[in-house]
């Protein structure tokens, strides 16, 4: 087997997601190429690449928008790979978005109220006033991402950066087990990227939540990054630690420059 | 200019407008009553020439005609309101919702007993008017469950397409079904011509519809309508079960329509293919609603009755130019309001275009194409 699975191996962890020989083609265009990976509990993980190198496919892929040509997505032990987007949603798995997809002509809280766990939930409980605890966290939420002040607003209002936070937010909602996080960083101020530094690594440690994260942001990467997986043309080209994988000869090469 | 906006919104969206206008509703047809009326009146008997007849000789304040007139106003909002449920807040464009209508109106008619058809089964004949309403709403909810389920999967004009045919689709196939639809003859219901009632009925189910609608846009169901259609692959990704609201939002609305259906052609007392499928009528509930403001509570409610009474002075002062009249208005919605009054009122609404609708059919896919902040 891979690399991953033998650090697994040692830890004596389940993998929380793997994927196994996960395959994606647009036409001619490979996109992933039976692509092997293992993520374990409470890991941060860092996704590096080129500019289409198949990052965001893969989360696409991961969270069922996009099917698999061949190869299978393994979370929690489940086989994912046939299950609908809100069904793997609902296993404890969300996501940001390269491009915005907050609901613009909806105001803040409402938009991180949608976002909150639905797992089991008849139609009919929608119809009831929100949970008192759904919208503590809603608003605690707000308030650490600085957006307290905007909670009526429409999310359509925002600037690119407070929507970014949003969208983070939005994704922190469900309280989930694994996070993906495209590009989350970009277009944020550095203070606020110190501020979800810590709360992200926060959250890793006191409730065991996992992060992978898609960054072309380094000194992000370096400081939270456990792993580092560079993907080049849907393959792994290197694995390791972010000091190992920015020596790596082949990895200068494809996205560095020499 | 904002100034008077700001006016005009005072005055149409305080509460206190809206009760003094729900009063003056409640109690306009007292004055029907006012002068003496036709013995037996909500007879057929009673159209037959009596010179004092109050059906040919109007002496009263409000006439039946008045009556009439405002009964087909509140029809057209109930209908605009319950289309802006699928078309305005979920973003799907039904080009054929008055396949609900008709459905109700042809349901209604032959539990009530209006069925040429000799072997149609004597169980489900002669209901009395209330619960055929409610069960010719239901034949239509289960039927738009069942086409709901194909149709809602998929996307934008796919769907509006779809849904344009299977109005047409289900137009023929009841013209042809004789047993059901009575074919070319159409079918007469009971006769009963008390217009007050009718008044009442449509009003009382209007409040009502406006009241639940008004409800449901503050529950999470109706919240999460909305994020269906600004974002529906993001709204799945986050856990909604999108399929599932998309079809119960389809299936209420298809009730309500289904049941204003069969009071329609109560009624009308006659049907027949052609008029219980009108395409017009899905026609005017999308016009309504865009001209209102889609996706808004208040919108349908607002372009339906605008719409109702200059349609009605175009029609009396310019006979021969009301659908020109009508393609143009459409034009001008779409360049010059694109998002109808409610978006000249109150731009912090989750009111939206069909611009932006058919904008979020073809979803941007790389981060260049993003909107500019």
């Amino acid at each position: 087997m891979t690399a991953p699975l033998e650090k697994g191996k040692e830890n004596n962890m389940e993998p929380l997601l793997a994927g196994i020989g996960v395959t994606k083609n647009f036409g001619g265009l490979t996109a992933l190429n039976k692509l092997d990976f293992a993520i374990y509990p409470g890991e941060i993980v860092g996704l590096i690449g080129p500019n289409g190198s198949g990052k965001t496919t893969l989360f696409d892929c991961l969270t069922r928008v996009q099917g698999l040509d061949s190869g299978r997505v393994i979370f929690k032990g489940v086989d994912v790979t046939k299950k609908k987007p809100y069904q793997v949603a609902h296993m404890g798995l969300a996501r940001t978005f390269q491009v915005f997809r907050v609901y613009r002509k909806l105001s803040v809280f409402e938009n991180m109220l949608l976002s909150r766990q639905w797992r089991g939930e008849t139609l009919l409980r929608q119809l009831k006033p929100s949970h008192p605890d759904t919208e503590e966290r809603a608003n605690e939420l707000l308030e650490f991402l600085t957006l307290d002040h905007l909670t009526h607003e429409l999310a359509g209002n925002l600037s690119g950066g407070q929507q970014r936070l949003l969208e983070i937010g939005m994704a922190l909602m469900p309280e989930p087990d694994l996070v993906l996080l495209d590009e989350a960083a970009s277009g944020v101020n550095p203070v606020l990227i110190e501020t979800i530094t810590d709360r992200i690594r926060q959250l890793s440690e006191k409730e065991g939540t996992t992060f992978l994260l898609i960054e072309h942001n380094m000194g992000f990467i370096g400081d939270l990054c456990s792993r580092v997986f560079v993907l080049n043309f849907g393959q792994k080209l290197a694995e390791g630690t972010s000091e190992e994988v920015m020596q790596n000869e082949d990895v200068i090469e494809a996205y560095f420059g020499s | 200019m904002d100034r008077i906006i700001a006016i005009i919104q005072g005055i149409v969206f305080s509460r206190r407008t809206h009760i003094i206008l729900l009063v003056i509703l409640v109690l306009m047809p007292l004055l029907h009553f006012g002068r003496e009326s036709c013995k037996d009146e909500g007879q057929l008997a009673a159209m037959i020439p009596e010179a004092s007849c109050s059906y040919l000789i109007d002496e009263k304040p409000v006439t039946n005609a008045t009556l009439l007139t405002f009964t087909q106003m509140f029809i057209l909002i109930i209908l605009a309101s319950n289309w802006n449920l699928t078309g305005g807040f979920t973003g799907y464009i039904d080009f054929g919702h008055a396949v609900f209508f008709g459905i109700g109106a042809f349901a209604t008619a032959n539990l009530m007993g209006a069925s040429r058809w000799e072997e149609w089964p004597a169980l489900l004949s002669d209901w009395s008017f209330w619960p055929a309403m409610a069960a010719g709403g239901l034949v239509a909810a289960l039927f738009a469950l069942m086409i709901g389920s194909a149709t809602l999967r998929l996307k934008g004009p796919y769907f509006s397409i779809a849904m344009l045919g299977t109005l047409v689709a289900v137009r023929e196939i009841v013209r042809v079904s004789k047993n059901f639809s009575g074919g070319g003859l159409g079918l007469n219901l009971p006769i009963y011509l008390n217009r007050p009632m009718f008044y009442y009925l449509s009003l009382t189910i209007m409040v009502l519809i406006i009241g639940f609608i008004s409800w449901l846009r503050k529950t999470e169901f109706g919240a999460s309508l909305v994020a269906i259609r600004e974002d529906e692959v993001g709204a799945e990704m986050r856990g909604i079960n999108t399929t599932l609201h998309k079809i119960a939002a389809f299936g209420t609305a298809a009730f309500i329509t289904g049941s204003v259906g069969g009071m329609w052609a109560y009624q009308n007392t006659f049907i027949d293919a052609d008029i219980a499928f009108q395409q017009t009528r899905t026609i005017d509930m999308v016009m309504m609603s865009m001209l209102g403001g889609l996706g808004t509570v208040a919108g349908p409610v607002l372009g339906s009755t605008v719409m109702f009474w200059l349609r009605d002075v175009v029609w009396s002062n310019f006979l021969l130019y009301h659908q020109i009249f009508e393609g143009i208005l459409l034009i001008i919605i779409v360049l010059f309001v694109p998002e109808g009054i409610m978006g000249m009122f109150d731009r912090e609404n989750s009111g939206t275009s069909l611009n932006q609708i058919i904008k979020g059919w073809f979803p941007k896919s790389s981060p260049d194409e993003e909107d500019s902040q």
